[in-house]
């Protein structure tokens, strides 16, 4: 028996703007497509915010999603309060469109374990540092929803290089073979470090990893909003409603370095990246609601204006939180301290405690 | 540094207003990479970079307008440093302790466990006394408690304390510094002792005739420096034996006061010391000393000279004796006298002189 | 109330506590339709169902991974990793995730999960089945290190383990499970985590053990009463966090001390005793503190298997060492 696989590409909105035929009826809704370009804006703004106080030493290292806005916030706006969310370390528009505040995102770069106890999503994961680790996560997660018969999905966002992992294979194969309510999103932004992502694997494409598993697997633009949204909105659905897990692998470009301690000019040109400038999530969107006449240019003033002035202000409030009592490096280890911590916590708050200033400036 | 300028927006516009900068200085940017949002006429525009490199500055705040023309962004030249890391942050390197040299053998720990040495406290050996008889050449607590089975009095000792301690300590610093040397005479006091007399007093005339005579003997000597200074007043320790031990308050200026004065100082000093209510300042700067043992026992004796002091005068019990004296054979009085001193500051010239003073005066009638 | 073999002890209380709590799942490979290979989780599935007892796919890093996910949702996994030679890709995730979660969300997730595998060597199994990964797992913050000794003690344990709020990694020492059988009563009773259990009295020499060589100290004992030397025994059975204070006392009382595993010497979590003494210890010990340890080396394959284990003959050797110290 020979058997043909598939994967489909799917864009809505091209780079200038422009419609591709067959546009779903709530990209021409401006209550639901506005929102998702102000939750664009917001991250951008959030993610400059966080690279200058890093620049400054007032953040710790910071991983940037400059480029990457439409996959993080096309995808949690999919979500339904009661989903999971999973996220890497790259998906703080998710994250923020998830009810996670700047302050607690600042406070977890900032090296401040408060920022991954979020007042507002409460069952989020927070940020996953072991690369593709918290894929099998999502998985325990959604078989939690299943068993418990509700209709939750977990929804886990993983990077390209994650996908070369044994953990990724593990997961999407269980969530294949039990039919798990889990929805996978390849936030593939075509770098993992210095390695492009045709040096990463052989596979043509990274959604076919889920053909292997048995899983329903395809393609989108994901510099394109509306497009990661929809694929996610089916791919949700169809997974709170019995029909089993999916993996959407969304097609961007990291245009900013790996890290804010990395320097990608080290292997990448620079005349390579311009050109994705011009494929970016956010202009396209914004000539797309400006030439459909839902966004005018005091609109756009008034939104950078707003965002600029709520993520300052996050930033002093940030800024303002002193650390905390050295007694919290022991308190959560366990439900209740054992003996031994409790001699070690005592030793710890005898010490003179260092400053609690924020990383220095690196040369 | 390269620096851009707001280039020609179009729509005949000379200036525009910054709405939102999306980079920092320091960051790296590509071409065609937006820089800022600017506020023209009829819409806001993205100005995108002209060139890949890191701004080093940026001109104008969010609400400035900026000409056409007019500084936007300044990039860095030349090459910016590896920071050798995607996370965290590397610290440069810092000098390493250069390794220290052996500092020759030291004598090897005695071979015991815990317990055996707490033993050996308890009971006052010294391990590195006991031989040992356990694997290896440990001691054993059979050993120690052999040990201490062969010490004399093993017991608890008592522990010295206040006066005593300080006695231990300053006597055995004195006797580390000190180089010592004594003379001895004997004064015929006939002329004036009685049973009731007041010998105190003149010895303490004595001193000052003999710091009139040699003033040498009244100095402190402070070794460090190599310095000494002699003193012009008289400020003589008198000591005094008491149920704690020895105590040496500090009779002043015996040299110019009437000897009246002086007794009743003395008296009051001596009650105090009774009392253990002596203050610590008439304990103090002591110039030089006079220990009158005579009047418990024994004649002649090499005292111990107390630094910054350089000099101490002994002396001895009053006896009569068949004394060849200027007034002719038969017994007669004698006070004997142990001059100490210093011999790093004082001469052997100066001491005699000294006692010769003192000698003579004490043989005057009055 | 029945004698019970250790894997049967663990069976029971395996059904009791997903009787008991209905957010206690079982889960891993051949667990269900099998009963697990040694059979510690027969008839489960039949009495809990495919909800409750899930066969997985062949898949370590992603059990424990799930695990983790489902703890985080408020389920009670127990995860069962068929040898400890496979509990490595699991590291990752306990480690990594299991152990911490809760400190570094401050609370807001938990993770209550049991990680049970069949540990050590004597089984004349083939390469990588006789593996005693405790020291390594003990260094972990925030993860517990159980390993019982006997059926009432797995029981126990085992229970206790489900009920911690916290992450429990629960060794099983697979030679055991079946050796020998003991009275154990389905009374749902815990025993206490983080405590040492005295299992015999004495007042020369302390022996302290866990697992598989407990028993072997116990022989020892016995050997070493025939001579006069009465030894006191210590079941460990948490080794983190460790009640060292019940280990201090013996030695204060006895001044000798011989720590016994099957796990290599170097690193060994005997090692970590013994620095306990050395520390708060110290002036009560008249001897050097023994370690009776596997070497470091890979355990040898069945046939030099026997050269490799320490066992009573080994620690009763060395207690008299320490008793004949001068």
């Amino acid at each position: 028996m020979t058997v043909r696989f598939e994967i489909g590409f799917t864009r809505y909105l091209a780079p200038n703007g422009k419609l591709v035929p067959g546009l779903p009826p709530f990209a021409a809704d401006a209550k639901t497509i506005i929102p998702l370009y102000e939750a664009m804006v917001r991250a951008r703004v959030f993610d400059a915010k966080a690279v200058a106080l890093w620049r400054t030493g007032r953040l710790g290292t910071f991983a940037s999603s400059l480029g990457q806005e439409a996959v993080a916030v096309g995808a949690a706006s999919a979500m339904q309060e009661t989903d999971v969310l999973l996220p890497s370390f790259r998906e703080h528009g998710a994250q923020l469109w998830r009810g996670v505040t700047p302050v607690e995102l600042l406070l977890y770069w900032g090296g401040d374990e408060r920022g991954s106890d979020f007042k507002g999503p409460r069952q989020d994961f927070p940020v996953c540092v072991p690369v593709a680790s918290h894929v099998p996560h999502a998985v325990g997660v959604a078989l939690a929803c299943k068993l418990r018969r509700e209709r939750r999905a977990a929804l886990c966002i993983l990077g390209d290089g994650a996908t070369s992992k044994g953990d990724v294979a593990e997961a999407l194969n269980i969530a294949g073979v039990w039919r798990l309510p889990v929805v996978f999103v390849i936030n593939n932004n075509q770098w993992a470090i210095s390695v492009p992502v045709s040096r990463q694997t052989a596979a043509e494409t990274l959604a076919q990893k889920g053909i292997a598993a048995g899983i329903p697997s395809l393609q989108v633009d994901g510099n394109d909003v509306v497009a990661v949204r929809m694929a996610v909105a089916g791919a949700l659905e169809r997974a709170r409603t019995g029909g089993g897990a999916s993996l959407i692998e969304a097609i961007t470009y990291r245009l900013a370095d790996h890290t804010t301690a990395d320097d990608a000019s080290r292997y990448r040109d620079d005349a390579d990246v311009s050109p994705h400038w011009l494929e970016e999530p956010l202009i396209r969107v914004r000539t797309f609601l400006t030439e459909a006449g839902l966004w005018s240019k005091k609109d756009e003033e008034h939104l950078l204006q707003e965002t600029t002035a709520e993520i300052e202000a996050a930033a002093t409030a940030y800024l303002g939180i002193p650390t905390q009592n050295v007694s919290t490096i022991f308190d959560y280890t366990f439900e209740k301290l054992p003996e031994d911590l409790v001699t070690q916590r005592q030793h710890a708050l005898g010490r003179r405690v260092q400053s609690a200033a924020p990383p220095a400036v690196q040369s | 540094m390269k620096t851009f300028a707001l280039p020609d927006l179009g729509e005949g516009l000379a200036e525009a207003e910054i709405v939102a900068w999306h980079v920092a200085e320091g960051d790296h940017v590509v071409a065609d990479q937006p820089l800022v949002s600017v506020e023209t006429e009829k819409a806001v525009v993205e100005v995108p970079s002209p060139q890949a490199g890191r701004i080093a500055r940026l001109f104008g705040k969010p609400g400035d307008r900026v000409l056409v023309g007019a500084p936007l962004a300044a990039y860095e030249e030349g090459v910016h440093a590896d920071t050798g890391t995607v996370v965290g942050e590397l610290s440069a390197a810092s000098p390493t302790p250069s390794p220290r040299t052996r500092q020759g053998v030291a004598s090897p720990i005695v071979k015991a466990t815990p317990v055996v040495r707490a033993l050996a406290r308890e009971h006052g050996v010294d391990l590195a006394q006991v031989t040992p008889s356990g694997t290896g050449g440990t001691v054993t607590q059979e050993d120690v408690l052999r040990a201490a089975k062969a010490l004399p009095g093993a017991g608890g000792g008592e522990p010295l304390k206040g006066v005593r301690r300080a006695m231990a300590l300053n006597m055995a610093r004195a006797h580390a510094a000190v180089v010592p040397a004594s003379l001895f005479d004997e004064a015929d006091v006939e002329g004036w002792w009685t049973q009731g007399a007041d010998v105190t007093l003149r010895l303490a005339r004595a001193i000052a005739a003999g710091v009139t005579a040699s003033p040498a003997l009244n100095c402190w000597f402070d070794a460090l420096r190599m310095e000494r200074r002699v003193h012009a007043q008289i400020d003589l320790g008198v000591a005094v034996d008491s149920e704690e031990g020895l105590i040496v308050p500090v009779l002043r200026n015996v040299g110019h006061r009437d000897t009246g004065e002086l007794r009743r100082e003395l008296d009051r000093l001596k009650a105090m010391v009774r009392n253990r209510s002596v203050p610590l300042e008439s304990l103090r700067g002591a110039t030089i000393t006079l220990s009158n043992f005579g009047t418990m026992a024994g004649q002649y004796a090499a005292l111990i000279v107390l630094p910054p002091q350089v000099a101490i005068l002994g002396a001895g019990r009053i006896s009569p004796r068949n004394f060849q004296g200027n007034s002719g054979v038969g017994f007669r009085h004698v006070l004997p006298l142990s001059l100490t001193f210093d011999h790093r500051v004082v001469t052997g010239g100066e001491a005699a002189r000294f006692l010769r003073a003192a000698a003579e005066d004490l043989q005057r009638p009055a | 109330m029945a004698e019970l073999k250790m894997v049967q002890s663990i069976n029971l209380a395996l059904a009791r506590a997903m009787e008991e709590d209905a957010r206690v799942l079982v889960l891993g490979e051949d667990v269900g339709v099998d009963g697990g290979v040694f059979r510690a989780t027969e008839g489960l599935l039949g009495r809990f169902g495919a909800d409750r007892v899930l066969d997985t796919p062949l898949a370590e890093a992603a059990i424990a991974g799930l695990s983790v996910g489902l703890a985080a949702q408020g389920f009670r996994p127990v995860a069962e990793i068929q040898f400890t030679g496979f509990i490595y890709p699991t590291i990752d995730q306990l480690a990594n995730h299991a152990s911490r979660l809760r400190t570094r969300t401050r609370g807001r997730l938990t993770c209550p999960m049991v990680l049970r595998s069949p540990a050590g060597g004597g089984i004349r199994a083939v390469e990588h089945h006789s593996e005693s990964p405790e020291a390594m797992l003990a260094q972990i913050p925030g993860l517990r290190v159980v390993i019982p000794s006997s059926p009432l003690k797995a029981y126990g344990l085992l229970l206790a383990a489900i009920r911690d709020p916290d992450p429990v990694v629960f060794l099983e020492p697979t030679r055991l499970y079946r050796a020998f059988m003991e009275e154990t009563p389905d009374d749902g009773a815990a025993l206490p985590l983080d405590s040492c259990f005295i299992q015999r009295e004495g007042s020369h020499v302390t022996l302290v053990a866990w697992g598989a060589m407990l028993r072997d100290a116990l022989g020892a004992a016995d050997l070493l009463a025939q001579e006069g030397t009465e030894a006191e025994v210590i079941d460990v059975a948490t080794l983190k966090p460790l009640d060292e204070a019940t280990i201090l006392e013996s030695v204060a009382k006895t001044g000798r001390c011989v720590i016994a595993h099957e796990a290599p010497l170097t690193a060994g979590f005997g090692a970590e005793i013994a620095a306990r003494l050395a520390g708060r210890g110290l002036t009560s010990l008249l001897a050097p503190v023994e370690r009776v340890t596997g070497y470091d080396t890979v355990m040898p394959l069945p046939r030099l298997e026997a050269a490799y284990l320490p066992g009573q003959d080994e620690i009763a050797a060395a207690a008299r060492r320490t008793m004949s110290y001068k």
